[in-house]
């Protein structure tokens, strides 16, 4: 499931290509608490196989990117074995533009392109090609759902919340 | 109608003038000349960006050699929507196979469509495959591509000329520019 209009359609995108893709394969902690419990993880968006390379979409405002950055480089501290490309809102715009698509640009980012539930987009790991696949249409439909929908930083912390309190793991 | 005048007052600035592509074309082209004495090379060139760059080299490298043309799809092209995939609109015209074979791009930014071509052209078994881009966007990149000749390595920005296009247009200016973002800003 995208959490974002923007990786939904950069799945398509890396699908076109061939390129091979897995969606949030791994979570990576990133800071402990004194019990040595993990109190903050960074999922990457993409894994690319073929590349070992993980990319993550950072399509959202500014002060958010700040965070996402900070995050970023902890991770690079922690992991320094890890090949990361953070992929800003200005490098997605730039690709729509490349694509004749920059009007979609606009929709697919920032809390526009947050996808509510009856949106998401499933993703099949185990099809076509060693990527992904998706199995909705849900990126030409994505405007004004931010207040319905549970953003992923607050998925995450219910997600961490969950694993302190002995749940399964999101 | 749109003239050639409309088209350069669109440009906010040249970023690479004809005299410098024509003196790097000259270079990229006595280097591929002598890695390749003695090699049959076969240059494959991608349409339509790298048509102009593909007519300059090829007269800038002074060994017999066989040209061949490519098209694919672009995502977002009306012909890709059904399918998903790239399409190859235009096929090799002969078999590369044992031949060195060697790459002319107009331009490299995010490598996908390189690396699909790669992958495809690996697949005819040539003795060797090279890349030629005659412009490397590096900031763009997504996908790690080995390029072996680099014309200009150039900053993030939308160009446009000798052979790039916006809207197909911008392609027979003899200069790469940079386009005003209010040209494309107000296209959509």
């Amino acid at each position: 499931m995208f959490a974002h209009a923007s990786e939904a359609e950069m799945s398509r995108i890396l699908e076109f290509y061939g390129v091979a893709w897995r969606y949030e394969p791994t979570t990576f902690p990133i800071l402990w608490n004194l019990d040595g419990d993990v109190v903050e993880s960074f999922s990457p968006d993409f894994y690319l196989p073929e590349f070992d390379l993980y990319l993550e979409m950072t399509t959202l405002k500014q002060s958010l990117v700040r965070k996402k950055n900070r995050k970023l480089r902890r991770l690079r501290e922690l992991y320094p074995d890890i090949r990361i490309k953070l992929f800003y809102a200005r490098d997605f715009r730039a690709m729509m533009l490349k694509y004749g698509r920059l009007g979609l640009a606009q929709s697919l980012s920032g809390t526009l392109g947050q996808l509510g539930p009856a949106d998401r987009v499933a993703v099949d790991p185990e099809t076509s090609g060693g990527g992904g696949t998706n199995l909705a249409t849900a990126a030409s439909a994505t405007t004004g759902q931010e207040a319905a929908v549970p953003s992923r930083r607050r998925q995450r912390s219910a997600a961490r919340a969950e694993r302190r309190d002995g749940g399964v793991p999101a | 109608m749109t003239t050639m005048t409309d088209l350069r007052s669109y440009i906010g600035e040249v970023l690479l003038t004809e005299d410098q592509i024509q003196s790097r074309v000259e270079e990229l082209g006595a280097q591929i000349s002598a890695d390749y004495e003695g090699r049959a090379l076969t240059l494959v060139s991608v349409l339509k960006g790298s048509l102009p760059f593909m007519a300059d080299l090829m007269r800038a490298i002074s060994r017999p050699l066989r040209i061949d043309l490519m098209e694919v799809s672009s995502y977002g092209g009306a012909t890709t929507e059904s399918s998903g995939l790239v399409r190859i609109l235009k096929d090799l015209s002969s078999t590369i196979e044992g031949e060195d074979v060697l790459i002319v791009e107009d331009i490299i930014d995010t490598g996908l469509t390189l690396n699909y071509l790669v992958r495809y052209l690996r697949g005819k078994k040539p003795a060797s495959l090279r890349i030629c881009t005659l412009l490397d966007k590096p900031a763009r990149r997504l996908v790690e591509i080995d390029v072996d000749y680099t014309g200009f390595t150039i900053p993030d920005q939308f160009v446009v000329g000798y052979g790039l296009d916006y809207g197909e247009l911008y392609r027979n200016l003899r200069f790469v520019g940079v386009l005003r973002p209010e040209v494309y800003s107000t296209a959509e």
